[in-house]
């Protein structure tokens, strides 16, 4: 380990942050409970048994402000203290520092021991603030505290990343316009030394005011000229006026807008959602552009600039003097903050660092140059040996659930954190005892992994043996299990004429469950044509065996008579199958471009047996099985050609018997006939399942074989792995001893190929040749010609990406392959 | 949990969008069934990459105290207890991998009030 600091913290007035130097680069550690934020909002709550730091405690900081305290940087160094209602305790600056400090440690994931740390202080901090913010460093369990002021921080952040000498011997100054806070300081070097020779600050301005001035003066005034209110600035500002929660809407709109304004010249704020006065339902669109905001905060961007000019006098200084201005802090991302302080300042403002945690990073630099006083063997080992009991419910239907622990070991000046994996939920600091419990809530229906940490006093991590704490909710406890699969059959674009299943729901799927899938539909049909029909058939039974051989759930039929208008190939239709508690199932059939639903619902208990579907599916088989036998004689396989000739007799009488049936029989007949055909067609399936086996491994070798030579000239790892998570599982999906597993494994197989081969520059240049040839077969002409040329250009710069999109796009201007001629007896397929 | 996954921010803008016209729906009756259209584009986003996709999840009504991470809160009115969101200005985004288990992105953004 280095024995260096390296760890560097930004301790602000309203928002705080940490980095670390490693090897040359800095890390500023993420806020783990904010995505993608690096910083922490200095603000502390107490509540009644627990300690809040951040962004969760800043929301409670307007609303229950004798427990929650913020800005108490400003009180470092003073006698004064704060008192929290909610714990009937005094709690002064240091202490609530040193909350902040402790808080920072848990950003650091790289599994270092944070006894030393450079902490960043104002430029106008004293002896008493400074060696106060050194205590705070102390309470939070560092051993060793390094001060830095902070425009000097900031500019060794620019200094590092300029990685030049620019700095030697000048002066510039350091602009510090945060979100609550402003500051400037006049920096110089001389002799070497980094100075700070004056500065002036006022710690009420900051971004948030402009918010709250956008609301105001921009919004309000409009709202009243447009909709009639009483006092609509007070009722939305007073936390008992009706329209404060609107308040904070518009603050929230307000400061997008704010946002979008620093790279476009006008954006909206929507007001919508309320009634005024005389009940008329408020909903408008105010533009704010960036003039009009840049009037508005004017006075205060002018305000700080008198504050540097009372420098650059004070100093005897003019402009020429100065290098630049070093812009920090998120308010700075305001352009007409940088173009106004430029412009009557006359010096170049300097915007080149990330203004939110450039403190942090400079910190950090000055960090690797420090060493670390304490020596290892100093460090002391606090960590006690607890043993935590975990009970819980490890599958849940509530919203929350009730999670308790026995803590073996001196519990003492322990803490304790319960954090939600998706990073929805955080208990807050907890005291630990002997046993804990904690209301832990739960995302429905998925996997809800929790982690409790304990730590110590200092927030230093204490190991235990604790494991990972994980509630299943939603499934298990009450719901019943699908018996067997749920399939909807489709047509089979790799065997045209034929159709297969889709499997909609796994057997063993807890119910109740829903499901939509959307296919296009693969014909036309004309309105009160009776020539083609769309067939919604749902069937249970293993989605991998012959769609003739399982039971039909539900049906639904749809033909030109039930349509509204003409619907075309290539629309689509979207089916939705749900299945109740108790097994009823409700399919829906909707076609997008009639916009038209068939919905119905089947009850499990009374079979559905549409006499005509049955008529068809009698017919097809008897094709099927006669197409068998040849095939099987074909192959001089007599075995199987006589057991499926034997089959063939019981199958022409249930051919001739269901032929004899009317259209509105209402005897039990048909189910008869409808067993006896299942029964039928599970025996064809098994009579040519080893020819299926076979064909289908065949393939599956050939396709492997392929695969495998790919992998070896043009593969990458992740291809290779997927290819290898394939072969592993061989045995496995041989010995289910189903021709469709073995196909769908192929087809991944065919995938990886795909893969492969769309990267390698070779095919690339042979599909675009081909499709060169294809090209007055095209659709459309001017965008093949337009394609084509980029397509060139592509080639001769070897740039294959856009070769890549240039080959599809070609390919989508190519009439529609012969496959999709052939007859589809569904009407949508896979 | 700290390795992060960027998310390209027009997704995370698309999907405000999203519900943004969800919500809007809910308060007009209209013909022409505008509802489906808006239930794919959530399923298409659901299933964007082939092992994971985005959710969003609208927490109007549900209960709010200071262990919930996945939202942000401007807290209305005058007390700070039996807190419930009232208003729903940004809802919460979550990648959902196909293990089920999902990372919050992109924090709900709300306004509270307390309902007693």
């Amino acid at each position: 380990m280095d024995n260096t600091i390296n760890f560097g913290i930004d301790l602000g007035t309203t928002n705080s942050a940490i980095a670390k130097f490693v090897k040359g680069e800095i890390i500023v550690f993420n806020n783990p409970l904010d995505y993608g934020r690096a910083t922490l909002p200095s603000v502390v709550s107490y509540r009644k048994d627990k300690i809040v730091v951040g962004s969760k405690a800043k929301e409670y900081q307007e609303k229950d402000p004798k427990s929650v305290v913020g800005v108490f940087k400003r009180k470092m160094g003073t006698t004064e203290s704060f008192k929290i209602k909610s714990i009937n305790e005094s709690k002064t600056p240091i202490e609530l520092s040193a909350q902040v400090l402790k808080e920072l440690k848990t950003f650091v994931n790289t599994g270092d021991t944070l006894d030393a740390a450079v902490i960043t202080i104002p430029a106008s901090f004293d002896l008493i603030q400074s060696n106060a913010t050194k205590e705070a460093g102390y309470q939070a369990g560092f051993k060793q505290v390094v001060l830095l002021q902070e425009p000097i921080a900031a500019s060794l952040a620019y200094a590092n990343m300029k990685k030049t000498n620019d700095l030697t011997d000048g002066q510039w100054l350091v602009y510090d316009l945060g979100g609550g806070t402003f500051d400037v300081a006049l920096v110089k070097i001389a002799n070497s030394e980094m100075k700070i020779i004056d500065h002036e600050g006022n710690n009420f301005l900051g971004g948030a005011d402009f918010d709250q001035m956008i609301v105001e003066k921009l919004i309000i005034p409009k709202l009243n000229a447009e909709y009639s209110f009483e006092n609509l600035e007070e009722d939305m500002k007073s936390a008992s006026g009706k329209y404060n929660a609107k308040y904070y809407v518009l603050l929230r709109r307000s400061e997008e807008a704010k946002i979008r304004l620093s790279a476009v010249s006008s954006a909206e704020i929507t007001v919508d959602g309320f009634e005024d006065e005389g009940e008329n339902e408020v909903d408008m669109e105010i533009s704010i552009t960036r003039t009009e905001f840049n009037e508005l905060i004017k006075p205060s961007i002018d305000e700080t600039i008198e504050m540097i000019k009372k420098i650059i006098t004070r100093n005897s200084l003019t402009s020429i003097d100065l290098q630049f201005t070093l812009m920090v802090g998120g308010s700075t991302y305001i352009p007409y903050v940088r173009q106004r302080v430029e412009e009557i300042l006359q010096i170049p403002v300097n915007c080149e660092i990330d203004p939110t945690t450039a403190v942090a990073v400079g910190a950090a630099h000055y960090a690797a140059t420090k060493q670390k006083e304490i020596s290892k063997s100093y460090k002391t080992k606090k960590q006690t040996a607890i043993s935590i009991k975990t009970a819980y419910n490890k599958t849940s239907k509530e919203k929350e659930e009730l999670f308790s622990a026995r803590i073996k070991g001196n519990t003492e000046g322990l803490f304790y954190k319960i954090i939600r994996q998706d990073g929805g939920f955080d208990s807050g600091l907890k005291k630990l005892a002997e046993r804990i419990s904690e209301d832990l809530p739960l995302i429905e229906n998925a996997y809800n992994f929790f982690t409790l940490t304990i730590y110590d006093n200092q927030n230093n991590i204490v190991e235990t043996d604790v494991e990972t704490i994980g509630i299943n909710s939603g499934f298990g406890i009450s719901g019943q299990p699908l018996p067997e699969d749920i399939c909807l059959e489709v047509d089979d674009y790799d065997n045209p004429g034929q159709t297969r299943l889709a499997l909609v729901f796994q057997r063993n799927t807890v119910l109740p469950t829903k499901r939509t899938l959307t296919f296009p539909l693969n014909k036309t049909v004309l309105k009160d044509s009776t020539d083609e029909v769309i067939r919604v058939n749902v069937l249970q039974g293993s989605h991998e065996s012959l769609p003739e051989s399982n039971k039909i759930l539900g049906y639904i039929l749809i033909t030109g008579k039930n349509l509204t208008r003409n619907i075309s190939k290539g629309s689509d239709i979207e089916i939705t199958v749900s299945l109740s508690e108790s097994q009823d199932l409700t399919v829906s059939a909707y076609l997008n471009m009639a916009n038209q639903e068939f919905k119905e619902t089947f009850n499990p208990k009374e079979r559905h047996t549409p006499i005509e579907l049955l008529k068809e599916q009698v017919d097809d088989l008897s094709d099927k099985l006669e197409d068998e036998i040849l095939q099987a004689i074909e192959k001089e396989d007599y075995e199987t050609a006589s057991t499926l000739h034997k089959l063939s007799k019981e199958m022409e009488e249930i051919a001739g018997e269901t032929q004899s049936l009317t259209l509105d029989d209402v005897t039990d007949k048909k189910y008869q006939l409808e067993d006896k055909k299942r029964k039928i067609a599970q025996k064809i399936d098994n009579a040519t399942k080893d020819k299926r086996i076979g064909k289908a491994k065949e393939e599956y070798f050939e396709t492997k074989a392929e695969c495998q030579k790919l992998l070896d000239e043009n593969g990458n790892d992740y291809e290779r792995k997927s290819f290898n998570d394939i072969v592993v599982q061989e045995k496995a999906f041989f010995a289910t001893n189903s021709p469709i597993k073995i196909q769908e494994k192929a087809d991944e197989l065919q995938n990886i190929i795909g893969q492969i081969r769309w990267r390698s520059p070779k095919f690339l240049l042979e599909i675009f040749s081909w499709l060169l040839q294809e090209q007055p077969k095209m659709n459309d002409h001017v965008q093949a010609k337009s394609l084509i040329e980029a397509g060139h250009f592509a080639a001769n710069n070897k740039n294959w990406e856009r070769l890549r999109e240039v080959n599809f796009g070609l390919m989508d201007l190519l009439p529609r392959g012969a496959k999709e001629e052939a007859t589809h007896k569904i009407g949508f397929g896979l | 949990m700290n390795d992060r996954i960027t998310v390209p921010k027009a997704y995370i803008d698309l999907l405000d969008q999203v519900f943004e016209i969800e919500k809007k729906l809910e308060s007009i009756n209209e013909p022409n069934s505008i509802g489906r259209n808006v239930n794919r584009i959530k399923e298409i986003f659901e299933n964007l990459m082939s092992d994971s996709g985005f959710i969003f999840q609208n927490p109007l009504g549900e209960k709010f105290n200071e262990t919930r991470t996945d939202l942000e809160a401007s807290i209305a009115g005058n007390s700070a207890d039996n807190l419930v969101v009232t208003e729903v200005i940004k809802p919460i985004i979550r990648l959902r991998t196909n293990s089920g288990a999902t990372t919050i992105v992109r924090k709900g953004v709300v306004v509270v009030e307390s309902k007693l």
